[in-house]
């Protein structure tokens, strides 16, 4: 979808489609020119990040370290800042965040089915999960044949922070980044109003989610209630435990949280989904504004 | 289905969680500064400070910074104090009734006999004001550099610091550089007087050196932060402090006793003190943080030697007992010893030669102090927080030496000192 940039009440609007989701810039800048210009960047940083690190590709870094033949590779500054992150992360859930557990979407296929693996097979694989299998000695990464680095769980969270930053950088005009419902608010209005924004609950066709208000700061959802397995009348949600290899028995249909960018959102909400039951109980103690979808 | 919108109460430092600080920490290795970080949290606090029968102050404190959302940081401090009460001039008891000229030369005051003689002309305010700001020079490095001014009615003070600091090891390491630098200057009441030159009675002039007296310092020092693990952190430093200039206390005496009464002399019988004009210290500081599952152990050790010949040790221990997400428990508990400076002398003998530099200070002196301190604090429901502080503070020394002469042989020459604290303390954040 190439870039629509049109004019709104007080503001411009940019879209675009980048990462799967639909995109979209607001800007309160003057003219077309710029706001065009802007609009140009983000949706170039969105695709620049989408192109090095999606795990559909194999011209990019992420296939060169997951096919690395148990041999070191050496990354650029930018993956080893993610890997950084990415490590210390592990080390703060206690081992719940954990970028090698993509391994386990080879017996889970979340399509509303009743298709739940064995124990047996999720335990099979459980050898190939685990972050401190991977020798990480920045710059250089290896990973064990068969293991398999994802940072899809962090990409899009990561790319709406750059795309923000990038653009507070070029102007001091107030902005909202939305990616497929990640977003980020930077600057003030200059009437001191807040941005509506309106956060798609996925999978909640039926209802209209969330009206929401944002001055400053992000918000960024973990969960999709359309994926998921029912069998026996048990709910399997798709959020996975890369201790257990087994998806966590009641996590939330879905957790937002309003945090001060869209990393730190998304990790939260990630945190919460994969404390299942006590997602409220982590929120709680995160002092965070949070939506939590049973 | 339902959604159910909350803001949490959050368990840990200013309404944050600690994974969720642990977060925000981990978004500085991808260089994402939050912009609704752009935020103002201001720490203020009441104290009064008695010492029965001595000293009294009250003071207050607002400290606070405000984070940009580039990431600058601008610190400023405020402190306001009064003071008023009776301070030890350095001059012993005596078997009779003595009586001394007060600074300004213009009136006098008595103390009765064996009583330790205290000038209650003591009476002073004081504000010092700091303001800082802190820049990220890069992803790893900050810069901070501050300006500070302080003042009162005979002293004035001013100075500049700076400090890099600079990520290591993914974070897990923090090192600073530290440097300052203060101008003082004192221009006491009834000026300067000359040392070794005597107290003069009440209206007749005393020998004074001319102009103010000023002082220069300078701090360096080098400090490591290192994160051992989840649960403990690991502070050293050291400072290296150079002191030029007028250091004697322009206020302070000492008495010339009869080496057979231990009475002062019958002529010129205080003289003003005198301290050495330069000064360089050593000090050593380490600190180490215990987080437990719930609560805090803060242990601290400071080491001080000059080569005016003082040596101390500090031991400093605190738990943080946290009752519950929102209220917790502090004991503290604080040793201190001293040895004295080298030209500490409690009194001089009639006849003997003067040393170079006289004190008779006893803040100068050989002493051992305890502090017992208990804090409770609570988080209130709009996150912000309130604290009260206790303490109890004891300063000792050795009242009787063995080799006192003739009377003082019977008086208490460094009787304790016994002070008091209360703190109310309100830390808030500024709504954007």
């Amino acid at each position: 979808m190439p870039l629509d940039v049109r004019r709104q009440k007080g503001h411009w609007q940019g879209r675009f489609s980048a990462m799967a989701s639909p995109c979209e810039i607001l800007l309160e800048v003057d003219h077309e020119a710029e706001a065009r210009t802007l609009c140009e960047a983000a949706k170039a940083e969105a695709l620049r990040i989408e192109a090095k690190f999606s795990r559909y590709r194999d011209d990019n870094i992420l296939h060169a370290l997951n096919n690395g033949a148990g041999q070191p590779v050496t990354v650029d500054e930018e993956t080893a800042d993610l890997l950084d992150f990415a490590h210390r992360c592990h080390e703060i859930s206690g081992g719940r965040f954990d970028i090698t557990s993509g391994v386990l979407r080879r017996i889970w296929k979340f399509d509303g089915s009743d298709r739940v693996p064995s124990r047996k097979q999720a335990k099979a694989l459980l050898p190939l999960v685990g972050w401190p299998k991977v020798t990480w000695d920045r710059p250089r990464i290896t990973v064990p044949v068969g293991m398999e680095i994802d940072l899809g769980g962090l990409g899009k969270e990561y790319a709406v922070d750059k795309a923000a930053t990038l653009l507070a950088e070029r102007t001091t005009a107030s902005m909202l980044v939305n990616f497929g419902g990640d977003l980020r608010a930077v600057g003030r209005r200059k009437d001191g109003r807040n941005w509506q924004v309106g956060v798609e609950l996925p999978g909640q066709a039926d209802t209209a989610g969330l009206q929401l208000e944002l001055g400053l700061g992000a918000l960024a959802t973990s969960g999709d209630a359309r994926r998921f397995l029912l069998r026996g009348g048990v709910r399997y949600p798709h959020i996975l435990n890369p201790r257990t290899g087994w998806p966590v028995m009641r996590a939330p249909r879905s957790v937002t949280v309003l945090g001060d960018t869209c990393t730190e959102a998304g990790l939260l909400a990630t945190l919460a989904m994969l404390h299942g039951d006590g997602a409220e109980a982590f929120l709680e103690e995160q002092g965070v504004q949070n939506w939590v979808m049973r | 289905m339902a959604v159910t919108s909350r803001k949490g109460r959050g368990n840990g430092a200013g309404g944050k969680g600690t994974v969720r600080a642990a977060i925000m920490g981990a978004c500085g290795l991808l260089g994402l500064a939050g912009s609704r970080a752009e935020a103002t949290e201001v720490r203020s606090a009441l104290l009064g400070y008695t010492e029965p029968n001595r000293v009294s102050a009250i003071e207050a404190i607002v400290d606070g910074n405000h984070d940009f959302s580039d990431g600058k940081i601008l610190n400023f401090r405020l402190v306001l104090d009064a003071l008023t009460g009776a301070s030890a001039n350095g001059a012993t008891p005596a078997s009779y009734t003595q009586t001394f000229t007060r600074p300004s030369g213009n009136g006098s005051y008595q103390t009765a006999p064996g009583e330790t003689p205290l000038d209650d002309t003591f009476k002073d305010t004081r504000g010092a004001l700091s303001v800082g700001l802190g820049l990220p020079l890069n992803r790893m490095t900050n810069l901070n550099f501050g300006l500070y001014g302080s003042g009162e009615h005979d002293y004035s003070s001013l100075g500049g610091n700076l400090t890099l600091t600079r990520d290591l090891h993914q974070r897990n390491t923090t090192v600073a550089l530290h440097g300052a630098y203060f101008h003082d200057t004192i221009f006491p009441e009834g000026g300067r007087p000359d040392p070794f030159t005597p107290m003069e009675p009440e209206g007749l002039p005393k020998a004074k050196l001319s102009g103010d007296g000023t002082k220069e310092i300078l701090d360096l020092g080098l400090g490591v932060t290192q994160v051992l693990n989840r649960k403990m952190i690991v502070y050293l430093n050291y400072t290296y402090s150079n002191v030029t200039g007028y250091q004697t206390d322009p206020y302070k005496i000492f008495s010339v006793v009869d080496p057979v009464t231990g009475d002062p002399r019958a002529t010129d019988p205080y003289l003003y003190e005198s301290r050495p004009d330069a000064r360089d210290k050593h000090i050593l500081f380490g600190k180490m943080s215990w987080h437990l599952e719930r609560d805090i152990i803060q242990l601290s050790y400071r080491y001080f030697m000059d080569d005016w010949g003082v040596h101390s040790n500090t031991v400093d221990l605190t738990y943080r007992w946290n009752l519950s997400n929102r209220t917790f428990l502090k004991p503290h508990l604080r040793y201190y010893n001293q040895s004295a400076t080298d030209f500490y002398r409690r009194y001089l003998v009639d006849g003997q030669a003067l040393p170079e530099n006289v004190s008779a200070d006893y803040r100068l002196g050989d002493m051992h102090t305890v502090t017992y301190g208990l804090t409770y604090g609570r988080k209130l429901d709009s996150g912000n927080e309130l604290t009260l502080r206790l303490e109890y503070y004891a300063q000792m020394g050795d009242g009787y030496p063995p080799d006192a002469i003739g009377n003082l042989k019977d008086f208490d020459l460094f009787p304790t000192v016994d002070a008091f604290i209360m703190q109310v303390g309100f830390n808030f954040s500024l709504p954007e």
